[in-house]
């Protein structure tokens, strides 16, 4: 399985930019008021930062995965253990996932439709697009709607710049400061760069070498559409009414409204928005199958498909309510991410380090 | 020996490729039944001649106190194709009102007297009525924003005397629905139309208070756009006063919504009166600072086209165009100095926006005053200056008779 440069980039954007879009703008706007986007923009480059190491990390090891050179590096033991939250993470993390966004459908769209049968036709999807190529098919896939979902997400800012007002803005920065803004930053901070996939997915890059520049590439899409994202719903909701709404990105969409001719085109972005999901849904579920193949030394990943996908969708079943997802996301953000996304690839990195000097 | 071989394998390998292509087929069934389920999405279906499209939205209370809402819903055989329609066309629309508890139950309750489900996705018009108004419609705004198929869209309006069940029983003029008509009274008098989604953010935000338009029914059975009305969001959105036609032009050129407005008046030293169609206004709030207190500086400006001219002056000379200017100017900046005097004396109501500009321009200080805000409002020492541009003097110089 092989990845090219450019498929980097379009998984990095396809996966994070939808979820980003639909779950991180009312909650950072909620903490930084109307300095959300200097939120963003912050977290952004905390965002480039933790990208650049997880590439780091990984082109010292090539085309080792996160489970594979952590168990070099470590041993055995300590290196599965280390290991472990990982492999929960990327399991527990498409579960949630697919429940909020079934969800999210349910709400909008199919009232009347029980919510599993909206997360069963979604897991059936993402079985088929992990099960049929692994990451090339994802990264393919990627390619195709990675550009698709950036038009439509430009055209949806473009038919709304009519309805800008930018005394929404202001006063930038008074109100809230900069501990609020660095607060606020932090969730968004830790999804720029993806949950921890760059530790996998690029040991399946054919040169290493681009990998840098495509990552971080990927990276600042997201960071520039979910920016772009962010001040256009403060522009035309303002800090106080979209602090209130839950998907602001989405109720913004719904404002749109020229000539009374061009209106509802809410329909499209339901669709990128199930391009976008079946996307990130694939790439975890592939990555936690390969990853517990590789925790396993088991030789073919793909029979973790079998209990993988039935599990997901069964936790996503079991998770009672509105609550769950909330503290599920807030123990994302306090524990999941400075553990898994800080720590220890610290500890890898410089366990490494201290190998090479050592071996020279 | 060879050739025998040589059969079986041709006929094993015809096998194995027959095997093959029953197995493709099968896959192939077995995606396009799933393409048919996942695609069609019949069991979520709703067929536009299942839903009742309201086009209006009326809120208010009965006599005995109960929240009443009222609905335009439109009734599809009544509009339908011209050609084909002969002459006894139904009405295209129904007004029907239901009491609850609260909005969703009043709607709950409209739903009981209708065979299709009420769909609040075309809405275009939100009326409130006055009895509700006077007690607040700070409980009411949760729906709005909550219902998933809600169109933020909407225009909002207050009715004045009388029950928005009247004002959407009218006969239109033009159009099909009232509701299409009051969409468009706004515009066409000169104002920015405002929407329910911005009366909830000046509900939401720290400084302005809401100034929502009223129509009244006029004694011809049509309506009247009459002004507009002041809010206090503070005490649950309640109705406090009314702007009148003529201030309510003026408190949105403070607010920077006008788009067009004929000014006219009487000018003494032409013995006469004159009439300028004002466009391209332009509004600039100073905040300034003097001895820890708060001063506005209010500057507005619009440039117009004379379109009535009794008086004895010549707009085409310098110095009688001057006079005129001063004039008018001198006349708005009066009407617009006492209307806020007025305001803030008798309201003590921001429906100017003045707090955000001060929340702008000073962060700090709005801080420790944003709590009572209403209080320093009252207090507030506003300046205005108008500067008015006459560039286009119409067709004529001179008045033509005599």
């Amino acid at each position: 399985m092989k990845l090219t440069g450019t498929q980097i980039v379009w998984i990095l954007a396809t996966t994070e930019i939808v979820a980003m879009i639909s779950l991180k703008i009312t909650p950072t706007i909620q903490i930084a008021k109307q300095d959300a986007w200097l939120s963003m923009i912050a977290g952004g480059l905390i965002g480039l930062i933790l990208a650049f190491l997880f590439v780091h990390l990984s082109t010292l090891h090539p085309n080792q995965t996160l489970i594979q050179f952590s168990q070099k590096l470590l041993g055995k033991g300590i290196g599965r253990l280390v290991a472990l939250p990982f492999l929960v993470a990327w399991f527990i993390l498409p579960a949630v996932l697919l429940r909020s966004f079934a969800d999210f459908i349910h709400l909008i769209l199919l009232d009347r439709t029980p919510v599993w049968i909206i997360m069963l036709l979604l897991t059936i999807l993402m079985t088929y697009l992990t099960y049929s190529a692994g990451i090339t098919g994802i990264g393919r896939f990627c390619e195709i709607v990675g550009p698709l979902i950036i038009f439509t997400l430009m055209i949806s800012f473009i038919l709304n710049i009519q309805d800008i007002e930018w005394h929404h803005l202001l006063p930038v920065y008074f109100d809230s400061g900069w501990v609020n803004i660095l607060k606020g930053s932090l969730g968004p901070a830790f999804w720029f760069p993806g949950p921890f996939i760059l530790l996998v997915i690029i040991s399946f890059v054919q040169k290493p070498r681009k990998a840098f520049s495509k990552s971080l590439l990927g990276v600042v899409i997201t960071i520039f559409m979910v920016l772009t994202a962010t001040l256009m719903v403060l522009l035309i909701l303002g800090p106080n009414l979209s602090a209130k709404i839950r998907f602001s990105y989405f109720v913004f969409v719904r404002n749109t409204d020229i000539l009374d001719f061009i209106q509802n085109i809410d329909v499209f972005i339901m669709f990128i928005m199930v391009f976008g999901v079946v996307a990130q849904l694939s790439l975890y579920f592939f990555i936690a199958s390969y990853e517990i193949a590789n925790w396993f030394q088991m030789k073919n990943w793909r029979r973790n498909i079998f209990y993988g996908a039935p599990a997901i969708c069964i936790i996503a079943i079991l998770i009672p309510d509105e609550t769950t997802i909330v503290s599920f996301d807030q123990f994302w953000t306090n524990v999941a991410f400075p553990v898994c996304g800080i720590l220890i690839p610290l500890i890898l990195w410089i366990t490494t380090v201290i190998k090479q000097k050592s071996k020279t | 020996m060879d050739l025998k071989t040589y059969c079986c394998d041709g006929l094993e390998s015809e096998l194995i490729r027959g095997e093959l292509l029953m197995k493709r087929i099968g896959r192939c069934i077995i995606v396009l039944l799933l393409i048919l389920f996942s695609t069609t999405g019949c069991w979520n279906l709703k067929e536009p001649n299942q839903l009742a499209f309201f086009t209006g939205n009326g809120l208010d209370l009965t006599e005995d106190g109960k929240l009443e809402a009222t609905v335009l819903i439109v009734t599809p055989a009544g509009i339908g194709g011209g050609q084909f329609s002969s002459g006894d066309k139904k009405k295209g629309y129904q007004v029907v009102s239901a009491t609850g508890k609260n909005v969703s139950d009043a709607i709950t309750n409209i739903q009981s007297k209708l065979s299709r489900h009420v769909f609040p996705g075309h809405r275009d018009i939100f009326l409130v009525g006055q009895r509700l108004a006077d007690q607040g419609i700070g409980e009411t705004i949760d729906p709005f924003l909550r219902n998933a198929h809600s169109d933020l869209r909407s225009l909002i309006y207050l009715v004045k005397d009388a029950k928005p069940e009247e004002i959407f029983s009218i006969e239109p003029f033009f159009d099909q629905f009232i509701t299409t008509s009051l969409s468009d009274e706004q515009t066409a008098i000169g104002i920015k139309p405002y929407l329910a989604r911005e009366f909830v953010i000046d509900v939401l935000s720290e400084g302005t208070q809401p100034l929502m338009p009223v129509v009244s029914l006029n004694p011809q059975n049509h309506y009247n756009f009459d002004g507009s009305a002041i809010f206090n969001k503070e005490d649950n959105v309640k109705l406090v006063g009314f702007l009148n036609k003529k201030e309510t032009f003026y408190a949105n050129w403070v607010k920077d919504r006008l788009s067009s407005h004929t000014l006219t008046s009487f000018i003494n030293q032409g013995d006469g009166t004159i009439s300028i169609t004002l466009g391209s206004f332009k509004r600039h709030i100073t905040v300034k600072e003097v001895d820890e207190e708060i001063h506005i500086d209010l500057r507005l400006s619009g440039k117009g086209t004379i379109i009535e001219n009794s008086t004895n002056l010549d707009p085409s000379k310098g110095v009688d165009l001057k006079l005129i200017e001063d004039e008018l100017e001198k006349i708005t900046q009066k009407a617009i100095e006492k209307q806020i005097k007025m305001v803030q004396k008798k309201y003590k109501m921001d429906i100017y926006g003045f707090g955000e500009s001060v929340h702008q321009q000073y962060p700090k200080q709005w801080k420790t005053i944003k709590h009572n805000w209403s209080e320093h409002f009252s207090q507030l020492h506003v300046s205005v200056n108008v500067d008015l541009t006459c560039n286009n003097p119409g067709q004529a110089n001179w008045s033509i008779y005599p």
